[in-house]
């Protein structure tokens, strides 16, 4: 269903028609997730979440709780751009600072209330970030990264520096937008407003992800260069999910920054900041729309269990590099394809991929030429080149 | 300001950019070779300084002499993180994921080092630490002076290498042009690997020649990373010389810049360099014709 | 959309019967106040400390401060015939570490008294945990003006004064020297910290209202490593009088880049770096002269000090230094509004703490120490200088073990 909306999407287009990945279909589609269960699966994850309130033992589990929902929000605002197009930010920390910092300061310097410095301040990251998002996407992979961990690095000192307006290594106080509430309260009402920052931000993926704009995306994370020469302008469509990340993560800088009060340089525009978003997105799996939910409380959980168990010693950045590392070696798709794949070993036959990366195309297409030819798919599958190291392009069939 | 005062900062800050430049040519070599932005490198560095703390302190004798063992290990190491590791992951993510991976053990070498020496700054206590040379009225201080020495040596040496030995022609080669490198017969992956134990073989002196004079602490990788990057991108990605220069002019400019501005604000001289040179130049200001494509 | 809702109401009923399942376990396993504090269990007390980090190196300071208090009141009996236990969690010299460091402390863990972490940076955002959790906050380190300017009640700085005041026996004695003798300009370094700036900015100013020209004055961050631009600043001024806002190991760096471009002031004076122990080695035993303020004493005679001094050394193997005596001092206030008052428990108990330190004055092995309503203490420190290879007061003449070094030999 979604296979066949999905190009006549694009071949409504005209001429800047956007290519997918796609494989027909060789048996009559069948849907592998059937619609109810999925909703269901959504309903109680939202109803867990909604309920941990009430059931939170103590206010240090529900700020935890707090925490570990802003870390699900930047994760998925990491994942506008990861995600889709694949360029992986170890920097996005600083739009979490930058929302964080923008909120307090213009708090403090506007007198304004809480909430309405903090929509002031996303909109301040997204104009920052439309000249940053310019000067990283310039270039391909290796530069952007190197920008991207730059710009937090910079951000740092400009902000540790400038004592006189960001208050310096000192931090900033932001004070409380309810100064009446109690701590677990306050919590609390945090921990909704959160929530629904997280539902919205999903959403918004979910809209781009079905949309034409977001098969574009996907596009350039598969083969940015056979994208653009069919028409994807795809310096425009990079920096508007580089900007629309930006503006994710800004805003749940901002809340934190309302929630926590207490502002500090050196973990506002921290690198471990932003390496744990790039490490839940990856772990719970770039492609999907709870990947960076899930894996927000995979890390989110293990961070506080090893600073409970081992405060004192320096272990759970072992622990985080080393599970990073195992993600990245082992299972760079995340767990939810993994536990997809099991499952999926256990159903009748599968019948269509929409999403496939070029790598697993190219695999299926060698498995396709190698094995007795099935009509209609595999004669146009050619078998694959043994991969190239420096190729960065052409191991990839396209069939339509 | 006078002219003594300008004189010592032009002095220091090429004493500082030898360090950069034999550091910068580390990471800008595994970038040659297998398009690996190696983000652990400053992490191998700080490893390093600890091991020559550890050294001086076990012992008792000069840090340098630890370089015996270190640069030995550290190229082995080398070999094996490329051959075992990098060597792993898919070509097509080859970039991205080789940052995400050499991050990971970045985080690792960090955590251990916290696990095994604690937080606490560290300094090796050199009987000649405070000692200085008076050069036309700037004062030259002794192990800066030998740290650059040792820098300076050790790039010379790895210049010479792949300038006039073999293994360094076929290191070229890979770099140049890998398809055609295999066609004439060179074992391409053995090189790669042999090229990353070359890079972490500098940052096993680097880390030392720094240990001599600087506190460390196993969180101060970050701040040599991000300038190192930024060489790395000035000079042009891959380009060994293109590091070499603009780690010497980002040194000086660094140096000189403390003087109206202080250390915070002069650091990001690294910053608006990469920034600029990205606007304007995306292949950096010294060669380096590998940076548009990757 | 009805269905929707009337399943996520089924979900969140049946969900919330399997939560609360999960609450009474959780209970019974130790969460806070379940009220289960028996005559004999231990009184335990969280701290949350900069164990590593830019602060790890006076943070180590005070919890070696923190635990041998805990050892020796133990040995004494306790507290109210209750043995103390201290919960150490490491912050990482992070704010927000130490905020959810006291708040599982406070409410996950309930412990029953809190101690101050280190560092004025910390000591802010925690004393706001602790005050919203209505606990008694003793600290050992946030000196600086801003701690007290916060609004808090429940916040007590246990030593004899706040960071800009630490100088003013310096200050009024170089500025009482005759026309001759009396240094004339100055360099100032400080790290961007609090404190630092705090103890720094307070001898800077007042001998810049006598007259002191400031020809040189940096800020950098706790993070720096590379001082040789600073020194070489400093260097060039050839100012009469360095002034070193520090912690430690940037203190010892400052100095040995001053060393290696031949630097030569006539008062040397930096912040905490100079009572550590480890210092003279550190600066390759060149100490001579240099200046440092300092809230404790080794030698002073109130009782609880000599013996603080003499069991610190029998369990650590050497005496202690004053991060250690600062953080003794906090276990020794908290102790006796304890045993004032007959408590120790979360709830009501802390107000009572906090009213009785506000009224009362506690013996202390800084001296007996007082408070006003914003947690300021009424007192004033010693000035030490090195002095034959050892650190000795010098100031005021009252107290002093040796006359003040001026001009300072060379280094």
């Amino acid at each position: 269903m979604r296979n066949v909306s999905e190009r006549t999407a694009s071949a409504a287009l005209g001429p800047a028609v956007t290519e997918t990945v796609v494989v027909v279909p060789d048996t009559p589609r069948r849907s592998r997730w059937p619609r109810l269960v999925s909703l269901a699966l959504v309903v109680i994850g939202a109803a867990l979440v909604l309920s941990f309130p009430f059931v939170a033992p103590n206010p240090y589990i529900l700020s935890a709780g707090v925490v570990i929902l802003n870390y699900a929000v930047l994760s998925t605002g990491w994942n506008f751009m990861g995600g889709f197009t694949g360029y992986i930010s170890l920097g996005h920390a600083a739009y979490f600072g930058l929302g964080a910092y923008g909120t307090g300061l213009i708090v403090k310097y506007l007198q304004l209330p809480g909430f309405v410095a903090w929509v002031l301040a996303a909109l301040l990251v997204v104009a920052v970030s439309i000249p940053v998002g310019i000067a990283a996407l310039r270039v391909r992979g290796a530069s952007f990264v190197i920008v991207s961990i730059a710009f937090v690095l910079i951000l740092l000192l400009v902000f540790q520096s400038w004592r006189e307006f960001t208050g310096g290594s000192e931090g900033l106080i932001v004070p409380r937008p309810f100064p009446d509430l109690m701590r677990p309260e306050h919590h609390r009402v945090f921990f909704y407003l959160f929530a629904a920052l997280l539902a919205a931000a999903l959403v918004a993926w979910w809209i781009i992800d079905r949309s034409k704009f977001g098969t574009a995306l996907k596009s350039i994370r598969e083969d940015e260069d056979k994208a653009r020469s069919l028409g994807v302008p795809t310096t425009r469509f990079k920096l508007i999910a580089y900007v629309l990340s930006a503006l994710v993560t800004a805003l749940g800088g901002g809340l934190y920054a309302l929630w926590f009060g207490d502002l500090d340089p050196i973990f506002q525009f921290s690198i471990l900041v932003g390496s744990y978003m790039v490490l839940m997105a990856l772990l719970g799996g770039v492609r999907h729309l709870f990947g960076p939910l899930l894996g927000a409380l995979v890390v989110g959980i293990a961070l506080e269990y090893f600073k409970l168990e081992f405060g004192d010693t320096q272990f759970h950045l072992v622990a985080a590099g080393l599970l990073l590392g195992v993600v990245v070696l082992f299972m760079p798709d995340g767990v939810i394809p993994a536990v997809r794949a099991l499952i999926d070993r256990f159903r009748p036959q599968q019948t269509s991929i929409r999403d496939v990366t070029a790598a697993e195309l190219l695999e299926q297409n060698r498995a396709a030429a190698t094995s007795e030819p099935r009509a209609g798919a595999s004669s146009d599958h050619r078998a694959g080149a043994a991969p190239d190291p420096h190729a960065d392009a052409d191991n990839r069939e396209v069939v339509r | 300001m006078s002219g003594s005062l300008l004189l010592q900062s032009v002095i220091l800050g090429v004493l500082l950019g030898g360090l950069y430049a034999l550091l910068a040519a580390g990471l800008t070599l595994y970038f040659g070779i297998m398009r690996v932005v190696m983000i652990a490198h400053s992490a191998f560095l700080i490893l390093a300084a600890y091991l020559a703390w550890w050294f001086n302190r076990e012992t008792g004798l000069d840090p340098m002499l630890s370089l015996v063992v270190t640069v030995p290990v550290f190229f082995l190491a080398g070999f094996l993180m490329q051959r075992l590791l990098v060597s792993r992951l898919k070509p097509l993510t080859l970039t991205m994921m080789s940052v995400l991976l050499t991050f990971a053990i970045a985080l690792i070498i960090e955590g251990a080092l916290g696990f095994i020496f604690t937080g606490t700054q560290r300094r090796i206590q050199l009987p000649y630490a405070g000692d200085s040379l008076n050069v036309f009225g700037a004062q030259v201080p002794v192990v800066k002076l030998v740290a650059f020495v040792l820098a300076a040596f050790a790039l010379l040496s790895l210049y010479l290498l792949l300038k006039y030995t073999r293994f360094g022609r076929a290191l070229r080669a890979t770099i140049q042009h890998p398809e055609a490198a295999r066609l004439v017969g060179i074992d391409t992956d053995r090189t790669a690997g042999y090229g990353f134990g070359l890079g972490l073989a500098t940052a096993a002196i680097g880390g030392t020649a720094l240990s001599l004079d600087a506190t460390i602490y196993p969180s101060l990788h970050w701040h040599w990373i991000g300038p190192l990057m930024a060489i790395i991108v000035v000079g042009g990605l891959g380009s060994i010389p293109g590091a070499a220069i603009a780690a010497m002019l980002l040194g000086i400019s660094q140096s000189l810049l403390q003087l109206p501005l202080g250390a915070t604000w002069a650091q990001t001289v690294f910053y608006v360099a990469l920034f600029a040179t990205l606007m304007f130049r995306p292949q950096g200001f010294f060669g380096g014709r590998l940076a548009q494509r990757f | 959309m009805d269905a929707l809702h009337s399943t996520r109401r089924r979900v969140t009923a049946a969900f919330a019967l399997a939560a609360s399942a999960g609450l009474v376990l959780s209970a019974c396993s130790g969460g806070p106040g379940d009220g289960a504090s028996a005559d004999d269990d231990p009184i335990v007390i969280g701290v949350s400390l900069p164990l590593t980090g830019d602060f790890s190196e006076p943070g180590k300071g005070v919890e070696r401060g923190y635990e041998a208090w805990a050892q020796i009141v133990n040995e004494q009996g306790g507290l109210l015939g209750r043995q103390v236990e201290l919960k150490i969690l490491d912050d990482q010299s992070n704010a927000d570490r130490v905020v959810s460091d006291y708040e599982s402390l406070i409410a996950q863990d309930g412990v029953d008294l809190v101690f101050g972490p280190f560092s004025t940076r910390l000591v802010v955002p925690s004393a706001r945990v602790a005050q919203e959790y209505g606990m008694l906050f003793v600290e050992p380190a946030g000196a600086a003006a801003e701690v007290f300017e916060q609004g808090f009640e429940n916040l007590f700085y246990a030593a004899p004064a706040v960071a800009n005041d630490h100088y003013n026996y310096l200050a009024d004695y170089l500025l009482s020297l005759p026309e001759g003798e009396r240094p004339k300009t100055a360099a100032v370094a400080s790290m961007d910290d609090p404190f630092a700036q705090g103890t720094a900015y307070g001898l800077r100013d007042k001998l810049e209202e006598g007259g002191v020209e400031i020809l040189v004055d940096e800020v950098y961050p706790p993070n720096t490593t590379d001082f040789s631009v600073i020194a070489a600043k400093i260097a060039e001024s050839k100012a009469d009088v360095v002034i070193g806002g520090s912690q430690y190991q940037d203190g010892v760096n400052l100095i040995i880049a001053l060393q290696q471009l031949d630097y030569q002031p006539k008062v040397a004076a930096f912040s905490t770096a100079p009572t550590n122990p480890e210092f003279a080695s550190a600066i390759g035993n060149q100490t001579e002269g240099i200046l440092s303020p300092t809230g404790w004493s080794e030698t002073a005679s109130y009782p609880s000090n000599v013996e603080f001094v003499e069991q610190y050394t029998e369990i650590f193997g050497n005496p202690p230094a004053e991060d250690e005596a600062n953080a003794y001092t906090t276990g020794q206030v908290v102790a006796a509004a304890v045993e004032a008052v007959g408590c120790a428990e979360q709830g009501e108990c802390q107000q009572q703490l906090i009213d009785w330190l506000h009224e009362n004055t506690v013996e202390t092995v800084v001296g007996p120490l007082s408070w006003d309503e914003a947690g300021r203490p009424s007192g004033a420190h010693l000035i030490q200088q090195w002095v034959d290879g050892e650190i000795k007061i010098v100031l005021p003449d009252d107290a002093k073990e040796a006359d003040f070094l001026i001009p300072k030999p060379a280094w």
